[in-house]
């Protein structure tokens, strides 16, 4: 099992089409992948954009980012880099 | 007979009622017998094949002349292949030997569910889209046709309980008349696109699918709220006249959306707008205002439980600067107080709100609050026009203090070598009836003033405008508050300072009027106001606008003003 952390910092949040991006790019991996809002502990599938839009990730907010499988390093890594560079804003 | 509902969008059309009942899923209860899994799970895959090339032909139809609609259906893509649903379904169909459409309803609407609960308003509307794609995915896996309002084969009235996301997407707009359902509110997705298309609706009619008849000719009047089945043939000769009138109205007032507001007599006057949030949508009235008038801040506050960080309001404020370019922004800072709840701030309740500890006077108290919106502002200065101005100023006092800590934050600024505009105007809101009094000496310390005149009318009645049991106490046409208006605008004018109207009255053809003719050059609204407002600057010349004000300051009452207003304006009025 492998997790990072990271901000969201782009203006829409995880809304909308950064949602889309991130479950496509989650979906190529393997391994189970989950995605939690830091501050309340509440976590779901990284694969399932209705889970994420449940969780109104807005700029600013913290995130956990796990994976649990045999490409677990690079799924985690490469979505938190996709977080990371604001979904090309 | 006469069915009543709310209309919003407005417009009038007769015609044959098309009652569209969309394709009701209705699941088999029965179980899964053990050997028929497999081919079940293979039926569902099926299915949302099938859906998948349902969405992607409507997406592709719609690519080239709807774009925004056609991500609609790549959003729903997007819920078929959901990987969460996906195995919640296939369990149901393994384990629990549900049948397939069973599964998919039982699922489908336990994630609508969970993103109904979202106290984001746009996250709830998602909801409705999981339960559209449910739909779609239950008739396919049926073999049921798609049935929609994509092709109606004529010119028909709608009738429908509510129309989902994709019937609206899809909407034969040359053949819808009108629109009338049983449920929506003016912010419904249905009342929003019926706007958008300019068909006229009313929604809420009670049972309007089981009242009205397939084919049976009917009125929608989007103009009064009524919708009349079996009309007269006078009604329906009534209903032609004012549809045709409607329409060359509509067609005449949108044609000066974008026209330079100038009297016949030459005057310019700048159609501001008012901006009470930041979208793509919000911002379109860049194309047809002469800047922002007033730029409220308090949606960057609400529904959220931290304060606006500097960096966050920072990013929005330069959004919008650079949008307008040179013509000015005037933001307003925080005006908020005990009467509305923010979750970000722990206001204590208060008797008296309207007066109480609001606006400026938390800001006063607040200065984290204060100072980090002001150094937002000076920070994004640099993009653009801005112009920042403070509300609920009362007194002399107010205005020196408030001035004392842009002076401190800009002091801050330059120490931490962050730059800023040299250029950035001061100004007040006149909305206290003692500041308007004062206003000669607020014009010697300050760049500019706008008058709130909703705020102005409140406090000068000592009516709360959010009591309805004093409504007719609220009187906006009342000439205490033109006076009032012609006292404040003339100061300003008098040390060549400019005077901006930003309250309802600027948007309001009557009030617009004596405005100008008390010499206010700069009006700012809502864009709903601008063409209409434009009209009539291009009408109305600004000799008969001053006879017009001088006269308002001359009567008494607020009817004998409103009655004076429309004879004196009948011909621009029609």
């Amino acid at each position: 099992m492998y997790s990072r952390k990271t901000t969201i910092n782009n203006q829409t949040g995880l809304h909308a089409r950064p949602a889309s991006d991130f479950v496509k790019c989650a979906s190529q991996f393997k391994s189970k992948i989950t995605i939690k809002n830091v501050d309340d502990d509440e976590t779901v599938s990284a694969k399932s954009i209705i889970l994420i839009l449940s969780l109104s990730l807005s700029k600013g907010m913290k995130v956990e980012i796990t994976a649990e499988g045999e490409d677990e390093v690079k799924a985690v890594d490469t979505l938190v880099a996709l977080i990371d560079s604001k979904f090309g804003e | 007979m006469i069915h009543h509902g709310n209309p919003v969008s407005k417009g009038i059309a007769a015609g044959p009622v098309f009652l569209y009942q969309p394709f009701a899923a209705a699941v088999s209860e029965a179980l899964l017998e053990e050997s028929a899994v497999s081919e079940a799970l293979n039926k569902y895959e099926n299915a949302r094949k099938n859906a998948e090339s349902e969405l992607k032909a409507i997406r592709a139809r719609l690519e080239t002349s709807d774009p925004e609609k056609a991500k609609i259906f790549s959003a729903h893509i997007d819920i078929l292949f959901d990987e969460a649903m996906d195995c919640d379904i296939r369990e149901l169909i393994e384990c629990d030997r549900y049948s397939p459409d069973r599964a998919i309803d039982e699922v489908f609407e336990k994630y609508a569910r969970i993103l109904g609960k979202s106290p984001d308003p746009l996250i709830k509307e998602r909801a409705s889209d999981i339960r559209d794609v449910k739909t779609r995915l239950i008739r396919v896996w049926n073999g049921v046709a798609e049935k929609n309002l994509s092709s109606l084969p004529a010119p028909a009235v709608i009738v429908v309980h509510d129309l989902l996301p994709s019937d609206t997407a899809t909407l034969d707009r040359k053949n819808v008349l009108a629109i009338v359902t049983e449920i929506g509110g003016s912010t419904s997705h249905s009342a929003i696109i019926a706007r958008s298309y300019g068909i006229p609706a009313i929604l809420g009619v009670e049972n309007a699918t089981t009242h009205f008849a397939q084919g049976e000719t009917v009125i929608a009047d989007a103009l009064t709220g009524q919708v009349i089945s079996n009309p007269t043939q006078e009604q329906l000769a009534d209903c032609d006249e004012r549809r045709s009138r409607f329409l060359a109205q509509q067609a005449q007032i949108n044609s000066y959306m974008e026209k330079e507001a100038v009297t016949p007599d030459g005057v310019r006057v700048d159609i501001e707008l008012n901006l009470a949030s930041v979208s793509k949508q919000s911002l379109e009235g860049a194309k047809c205002t002469d800047g922002v008038g007033l730029f409220r801040t308090e949606f960057l506050y609400m529904g959220r439980d931290t304060l606006p960080t500097e960096e966050e309001q920072f990013e929005i404020y330069r959004e919008v600067l650079t949008k307008f370019g040179d013509r000015p922004v005037t933001l307003r800072t925080l005006d908020i107080g005990g009467d509305k709840k923010l979750d970000c701030l722990n206001l204590p309740h208060e008797e008296n709100p309207f007066l109480g500890n609001r606006a400026l006077r938390l800001c006063f108290e607040r200065p984290d609050i204060f100072r980090t919106q002001l150094r937002a502002a000076y920070r994004a200065s640099v993009y653009g026009n801005l112009w920042i101005m403070f509300p609920m100023v009362a007194s002399m006092d107010d205005i020196r203090r408030a001035k004392q800590v842009a002076a401190e934050v800009k002091t801050e600024l330059t120490k931490e070598g962050i730059a800023f505009s040299p250029d950035v105007k001061l100004g007040i809101m006149i909305e206290i009836p003692s500041i308007a009094l004062l206003a000669d000496f607020a014009a010697k310390e300050v760049d500019f003033a706008s008058i709130g005149t909703n705020d102005l009318c409140q406090y000068t009645m000592a009516v709360d405008r959010l009591n309805p049991a004093v409504s007719e106490y609220y009187q906006s046409y009342n000439p205490a508050l033109f006076r009032l208006i012609h006292i404040a605008a003339k100061s300003f004018i008098d040390n060549g300072k400019p005077v901006c109207v930003c309250g309802e009255l600027g948007g309001d053809r009557l009030g617009a009027a004596v405005l100008m003719g008390l010499g206010v050059r700069k009006l700012s609204m809502s864009i709903s106001s601008v063409a209409q407002t434009r009209k009539l600057v291009n009408e109305l010349e600004m000799k008969k606008a001053v006879e017009i004000a001088a006269k308002v300051l001359d009567l008494s009452t607020a009817q004998e003003v409103e009655k004076y207003l429309n004879e004196a304006l009948k011909d621009i009025l029609l």
